[in-house]
């Protein structure tokens, strides 16, 4: 009998060495700690945004040049003449450009002619608006009104003699 | 009684627009490229202008439509 106990013995003290020394076995280090983040990349600041556009000038004339600027300025127009109002703008971007024309006798205003043009300006720009009237022009006082993303941006009044 | 002042008519009225910059413009109910070239540049034969710059919404330059937001190159 006794090689069984032995036997027995010697098995229980492996087992109990096994299981003792899982038992001792130290706990798991930590994970170290995750590396620094890498340094964000250098975000360079976006570029200022273009100035809006905006109406530098506006000049009235009977003919323009290439630069669709007036060549002459004047106020006073003949009766068959073609009448331009050059609206010249600075700054980038989409702009609404109204001219509207009127006829002023007294207290009373007729519309003569309104016209609005969305200008895609990448700068300084020139955007020239004409009025003509096949059977002439009636005697009297005018103006346009120009405005710019629907705010007044000037009036010039001339007159047909 | 004074008559009332009567103003002038001022319907045969022709108006056109000229720009250094591009403009883009809103094609309305019977629109030709021929009376879009004639308003913009004082040429209906001009009107090739415009359909070359605008190759990718229109593909005839006798076809346009209501709505169509069509480049108009400067002169």
């Amino acid at each position: 009998m006794a090689p069984r106990i032995n036997s027995l013995a010697i098995a229980a003290i492996f087992l109990g060495a096994v299981l003792g020394l899982n038992g001792c076995k130290k706990e798991a280090p930590p994970p170290p700690p995750p590396p620094p983040p890498a340094a964000a990349p250098k975000v360079e600041a976006p570029p200022p945004a273009p100035p809006a556009v905006s109406v530098a000038n506006i000049t009235l004339g009977k003919a323009i040049g290439s630069d669709k600027k007036v060549t002459a300025t004047t106020d006073t127009f003949a009766k068959t003449d073609t009448i331009y109002a050059a609206v010249e703008t600075t700054g980038s971007g989409n702009a609404e450009i109204k001219a509207k024309w009127t006829f002023h006798k007294g207290d009373k205003v007729a519309d003569v002619s309104e016209s609005m043009e969305t200008v895609v300006a990448t700068g300084p720009a020139v955007t020239s608006f004409k009025i003509s009237k096949p059977s002439g022009w009636p005697p009297g006082d005018y103006q346009v009104d120009i405005s710019l993303g629907g705010k007044s941006a000037g009036v010039k009044k001339f007159s047909v003699k | 009684m004074a008559e009332e002042e009567k103003m002038p008519d001022f319907s045969d009225v022709q108006s056109g627009t000229e720009s250094t910059a591009e403009i883009v413009y809103e094609v309305k109910s019977g629109d030709t490229l021929s009376k879009i070239a004639k308003q913009y540049y004082g040429d209906a034969n001009a009107y090739m202008t415009i359909f070359e710059a605008n190759t990718d919404i229109l593909k005839n330059p006798n076809l346009i439509h209501p709505g169509q937001k069509l480049r108009i190159p400067p002169k």
